[in-house]
């Protein structure tokens, strides 16, 4: 019987550089600080010997285009290639130095996929899709030099109105777990993204973070209360600027009841980042 | 406002290398055939990307444009 051996959710922007250029010392010094306990967090993942590593994330008009927009989308084959963006701006530009292509764990993928549509889970799949930041930073800095496993990259649509509801996406989460379940492997799970940054999706509120908002959603995290996370509307999440907290719900879906270790939570005005893990051996 | 010629343009600018050239070199040609309002029309042309964002341009796009990018 399969088991979820790990899960962790963090911030996706691991880039001290970035940080530097748009929040001064103060930022470099905090993301060097979560990149810290992520490392920490990978050497207790790596430990465990994950058959397969499940990463939640979203896109950001990188993979997808307006030619479809998928509210959840199941990456599948044998590998996968990282996005590459010629003169790259921003958080596009920490890819750069990433390897090329990663193994996939296409079996695990295609049952989440196949038994995800014969249970009601109307899933996109692609075979192409590129990973971008929201799934390279985190992996990579939780392994470092170590071997990657092979990976399972689920996209959510957080950006893209109308995105899937919380409930929807801690759902699908409850679907991964009964997968992994009725498999032979050991699994891990991430979720990227967040916390609070970008409220509303304006130029002009760049720079505002709601943390009483991030410290609410903490507080429920690490005492396994789940429902009222499931109750979050996308209007509460849009205003807060929480809108990739829809990862995080697929993971939470998948672990609940489990309760969540804060390992960092950093205010940065610009963003709140962060790194949670759950007790899940 | 036209939500989907705003980001198509925005998504184009960001991933077609030959096409931002363009809109570099000579942005009212470039954006000729672009169905656009006259506002949005006139933020493109100013480089404008707050003001984008404001007519509907979706954030991560303008914060990622090669060249363009507002930070």
């Amino acid at each position: 019987m399969g088991k979820i051996v790990f899960a962790g959710a963090m911030s996706h922007v691991l880039d001290p550089d970035y940080y530097d250029a748009a929040c001064g010392p103060v930022g470099r010094r905090k993301v060097e600080d979560v990149m810290e306990a992520i490392r920490q967090m990978g050497a207790r993942l790596a430990a465990r010997s994950p058959d397969a590593l499940i990463v939640v994330a979203d896109d950001h008009l990188n993979a997808f285009s307006f030619n479809a927009v998928p509210a959840l989308c199941v990456r599948i084959g044998t590998t996968v290639s990282r996005m590459v963006q010629e003169d790259a701006e921003a958080f596009d530009k920490v890819l750069e130095d990433m390897p090329l292509t990663y193994p996939l764990h296409e079996a695990l993928a295609n049952q989440i996929l196949e038994q995800g549509l014969a249970s009601g889970f109307d899933l996109a799949l692609s075979w192409e899709a590129p990973l971008d930041h929201a799934f390279l930073s985190p992996v990579t800095t939780l392994f470092g030099p170590r071997p990657i496993p092979p990976l399972v990259p689920i996209w959510v649509n957080c950006f893209v109105a109308p995105q899937p509801t919380a409930r929807r996406c801690f759902d699908f989460g409850r679907h991964i777990a009964r997968v992994v379940a009725g498999s032979p492997w050991n699994v891990g799970i991430i979720a990227t993204g967040g916390l609070s940054h970008f409220p509303e999706l304006l130029v002009a509120r760049v720079g505002e973070s709601d943390t009483v908002f991030d410290r609410k959603i903490l507080h429920w995290l690490e005492h396994g209360e789940h429902e009222p996370l499931c109750r979050l509307s996308a209007d509460e999440l849009h205003k807060s600027g929480e809108h990739e907290f829809l990862n995080w719900m697929v993971l939470i879906g998948a672990i609940t009841p489990a309760r969540a270790d804060v390992r960092y939570f950093g205010e940065l005005g610009r963003i709140n980042l962060a790194a949670v893990e759950w007790r899940v051996e | 406002m036209s939500r989907y010629a705003v980001n198509s343009l925005l998504y184009r600018l960001k991933k077609d290398r030959e096409f931002r050239a363009r809109f570099s070199t000579d942005p009212r040609a470039a954006l000729a055939d672009a169905d656009l309002t006259e506002a949005e029309r006139a933020a493109f042309l100013a480089r404008d990307m707050r003001r984008i964002n404001e007519l509907g341009g979706y954030l991560h796009l303008v914060l990622s444009i090669p060249g363009l990018a507002v930070h």
